[in-house]
């Protein structure tokens, strides 16, 4: 391993540490406990980093046309190096910071304090605390290296067993709710002291993780395959695992309780909206930059479809123009409108394709926000203070204001979402779609009317996001337009794309992931725009077909491993047209 | 009677270059017309011009007597011409079914009600559609049956994706099938199958056939009519036999004799 890669990953990942010190993130979590006192949050970001370091820096590279190999105890060594090059990085900036004063260092970077100090020193003095940041450093990284050379199997059960201890430390407001909803008891999972995992409590995570990820490798696939089999010849089955999920599905708001249950309505509400993004990038390939539009109209229609009233300086007023309809009728019409003016916006943008389209959507749904705030419009929409008042969707006297009951009223839109997309992707319509995005011009030469379906796909994507608008004003019951600024569209876009283009489940998956955490680790709410940032560029990376790809969606993004393998795939294919025993018609699948 | 498919004097031009200058020509009902001509000649520009990828500049094309100038390229395809194209264009990470089944959109009707709700109507159709998609798949033998159809267009060899465009436009029950070099790119072996495929494309399915071809093998054993182009004009008109000895047809190609 050549001395200054090794040196050149620490450095990268010394960085990191300093960067997540300097904007406050280590300070925050410094004051979790994950596991016992000892695994705070900040020691565990510490600890992670060298770790990767030493697990990236001996990765395997070519050489002069081979892979390069060494033995276990020389990568151990490598990995040591990079991991005590990260840590001395952070030992420099501690001691200068010592040496310097925390005060003047203050002056540029207002997050260093004396605790962060303290903090990074382990409670000794700096000199000490510098020791064993390159020391321990240098330790994981040489763990981070070991962790490499283990087998594969190993390393997913280890690795799978360690993240599920720390991401249940780190649920510890949410699970021990769960726990004791059920009915169970949590002292010996949770303490009561600290707020996180006890230590006996984590062995226990530990080793059930460990040992359902080795029982999964071994039986995962023959229990997924008779599954399968099972669903596929009783149609019975179906149902009844249909059924059940509903019920569980149910009883999610009385087993999270009200806190919870009201962030996951947030998170249904951004489902929808991804949904609806789904139909307009992921079927039809059109990027939308500006798809707040129609949830701020679903919004605002259905506030002023259901008699709500403006906020004024002087009390509220009524609205230029509004009805008072019943929610439930008014959501048809909101609908059928925002699909109107899903027609109305794609008009003008049809013969612009990818960045063309991105940019002028992005001004068309900055020009829906500006609207709704602007001066113009205040008799109608009440301008920057909104309107209030809106109805609660009650039926019978249930009303759906509070969190536990909201979420059934978002759970039908979802599902009524989601068959909409599914129904839609597996038919003449989602064929068209497909065709548009893979080639517009061959779609137009094979009798596919491009302006017709993309119109369509414009006016499908506008009603599943004038849904989650819907849904929306009555969850908060008042409107305001910081509520749909550009943020909402870039949101909606990740999720989508951190699911997996295409992909419903992507899509739920991507809405829990994105929407769902960082609702739930409210104390890190001033990290989220650095945390989505983080959480994107890593999935472009690791993984860029999303979570939960859509097949198709996935082998586009293969386009190069393909086209290496084009003339190897084209002989193998002429060899078996060639092969004369294989008999006409029977094919082998 | 008047002919299927008539270009009267249509003109493209791309920039100073004319790629197709005045060209007169027609189609009848039931013919195999091979398109010949050096590169360059104007033969792929004059299928563009047809579908309505490019709009000519001058001149008019009439289908069964009516202009279609000015048509969007699914319009035309909806009237009956369909076509392949040169460097084949499938939809690639569809599978090989999905692909024929997109050349029936044009021959079908589902709007989005009858397709989130499923109604029988629907169901019927795609019913239909498929079945027509297996027909047009299986009119090339084994080539696209059985466990083919249900892989990636992008899995196939080279041959087999020039035989599913073929499928796909023949999928969309046109009058006028247009092929662009239906055999490049095959092996010998592989073309002379598909020449027999062409003819049957008239004589079973009842189709018009409009081809670009360069091998002269192919184009004498389907060919009820030859048509020869150099510089977008047309330079010879006939049976194989008489362009093959037109001296302004062995001169685009050769180059004319060196005096002395």
């Amino acid at each position: 391993m050549p001395f200054n890669r090794l040196v050149r990953t620490g450095l990268v990942g010394g960085i990191g540490v300093l960067f997540v010190a300097l904007v406050g993130l280590m300070a925050k979590v410094a004051d979790i406990n994950l596991i016992g006192t000892q695994v705070t949050g900040a020691y565990t970001l510490l600890a992670l980093v060298p770790f990767t370091v030493g697990y990236v820096a001996v990765r395997p590279r070519v050489v002069a046309g081979q892979i390069e190999s060494f033995s276990t105890a020389r990568s151990v060594r490598s990995g040591a190096v990079a991991g005590a090059t990260a840590g001395a990085l952070i030992a420099i900036a501690v001691l200068f910071t010592d040496r310097y004063g925390v005060d003047r260092v203050r002056e540029v970077f207002i997050q260093v304090d004396p605790d962060l100090i303290e903090l990074l020193s382990f409670g000794q003095s700096a000199t000490v605390g510098a020791v064993i940041l390159i020391v321990g450093g240098g330790a994981l990284g040489a763990a981070g290296a070991g962790f490499r050379s283990l087998n594969p199997s190993q390393r997913r059960n280890l690795g799978m067993a360690v993240s599920v201890t720390l991401l249940m430390g780190l649920l510890q407001r949410i699970i021990p709710i769960m726990l004791v909803q059920l009915g169970l008891e949590t002292d010996w999972l949770y303490s009561k002291v600290t707020g996180g995992l006890t230590w006996i409590g984590a062995a226990i995570v530990f080793a059930a993780t460990w040992g359902a990820s080795w029982f999964w490798a071994r039986r995962g696939r023959t229990a997924k395959e008779t599954i399968r089999t099972m669903t596929r010849e009783q149609p019975g089955t179906r149902l009844v695992a249909g059924v059940a999920l509903l019920a569980l599905l149910a009883a999610v708001p009385w087993l999270v309780g009200s806190v919870i249950s009201d962030v996951l309505g947030t998170v249904m509400v951004f489902m929808l909206l991804g949904l609806g993004l789904n139909i307009v990038v992921g079927y039809a390939g059109l990027l939308d930059l500006g798809y707040v539009a129609f949830f701020g109209f679903g919004a605002y229609a259905t506030a002023l479809l259901t008699g709500a009233t403006l906020n004024t300086t002087t009390g509220s007023a009524a609205p230029a123009l509004s009805l008072d309809l019943n929610f439930y009728i008014a959501i048809p019409i909101v609908v059928l409108l925002a699909a109107g003016v899903g027609v109305l916006i794609g008009g003008p943008v049809l013969r612009l394709r990818g960045d063309y389209l991105a940019i002028v959507t992005l001004g068309l749904g900055e020009i829906a926000s500006i609207l709704l705030a602007s001066n113009w419009l205040t008799p109608l929409v009440g301008g920057p203070q909104g309107m209030r008042n809106v109805t609660d969707a009650s039926i019978a006297g249930f009303s759906f204001r509070d969190p536990q009951h909201f979420f059934y009223l978002a759970l039908a839109f979802v599902l009524m979402a989601v068959f909409l997309s599914w129904r839609l992707a597996n038919s003449r319509i989602g064929r068209a779609w497909n065709a548009m995005r893979e080639d517009e011009q061959v779609a137009d030469a094979m009798g596919i009317s491009t302006t017709r379906f993309k119109l369509l796909a414009f006016a499908m994507g506008g009603a599943v996001g004038s849904l989650g608008g819907a849904l929306l004003a009555v969850k908060i019951g008042s409107l305001a337009p910081s509520s749909f600024e550009i943020i909402v569209s870039i949101t909606a876009l990740a999720v989508v794309i951190l699911g997996g283009m295409g992909s419903i489940p992507g899509v739920v998956v991507g809405g829990l992931v994105l929407i769902g955490l960082p609702g739930l680790l409210r104390e890190f709410e001033e990290f989220r725009l650095l945390i989505y940032g983080g959480a994107l560029v890593s999935i472009m990376v690791l993984r860029p077909q999303g979570l939960v790809p859509n097949i198709r969606r996935s082998r586009e993004l293969h386009e190069e491993d393909r086209s290496q393998d084009k003339w190897a795939g084209d002989l193998s294919a002429d060899e078996q047209v060639a092969a004369p025993l294989t008999p006409l018609g029977e094919g082998s699948g | 009677m008047a002919p299927l498919l008539q270009i009267v004097g249509v003109q493209k031009h791309f920039g100073g270059l004319s790629a197709l200058a005045g060209l007169d020509m027609h189609i009848d009902e039931g013919e195999i017309v091979s398109v010949i001509g050096p590169n360059g000649a104007g033969k792929s520009t004059l299928f563009n011009v047809i579908t309505g990828l490019y709009a000519p500049d001058g001149g008019d094309i009439l289908f069964r007597g009516e202009s279609i100038v000015g048509l969007r390229p699914h319009q035309v395809a909806k009237l009956g011409i369909a076509r392949t194209f040169q460097n084949v264009h499938l939809f690639p990470n569809m599978t090989v079914i999905e692909n024929a089944m997109v050349g029936q959109h044009c021959r079908s009707s589902s709007g989005v009600f009858g397709s989130v709700l499923r109604l029988p109507s629907t169901r019927r159709e795609e019913e239909q559609i498929r079945a027509r998609a297996v027909q047009a798949l299986d009119f090339f033998g084994s080539r696209l049956a059985g466990y083919r159809q249900e892989q990636t267009a992008f899995s196939l060899s080279y041959a087999n994706r020039r035989r599913l465009e073929m499928a796909r436009a023949m999928a969309t029950d046109p009058t006028i099938l247009m092929l662009d070099e239906p055999t490049a790119g095959m092996n010998p072996r592989e073309t002379l199958e598909l020449r027999d495929h062409i003819v049957r494309m008239r004589d079973e399915i009842g189709l018009t056939v409009l081809v670009i071809e360069h091998d002269m093998r192919v184009v004498k054993g389907v060919s009820t009519r030859v048509v020869a182009l150099d510089y977008g004009q047309k330079i010879g008109e006939g049976t194989y036999e008489e362009v093959a000895h037109n001296e302004r047809v062995i001169e685009a190609y050769l180059g004319t004799k060196a005096v002395g």
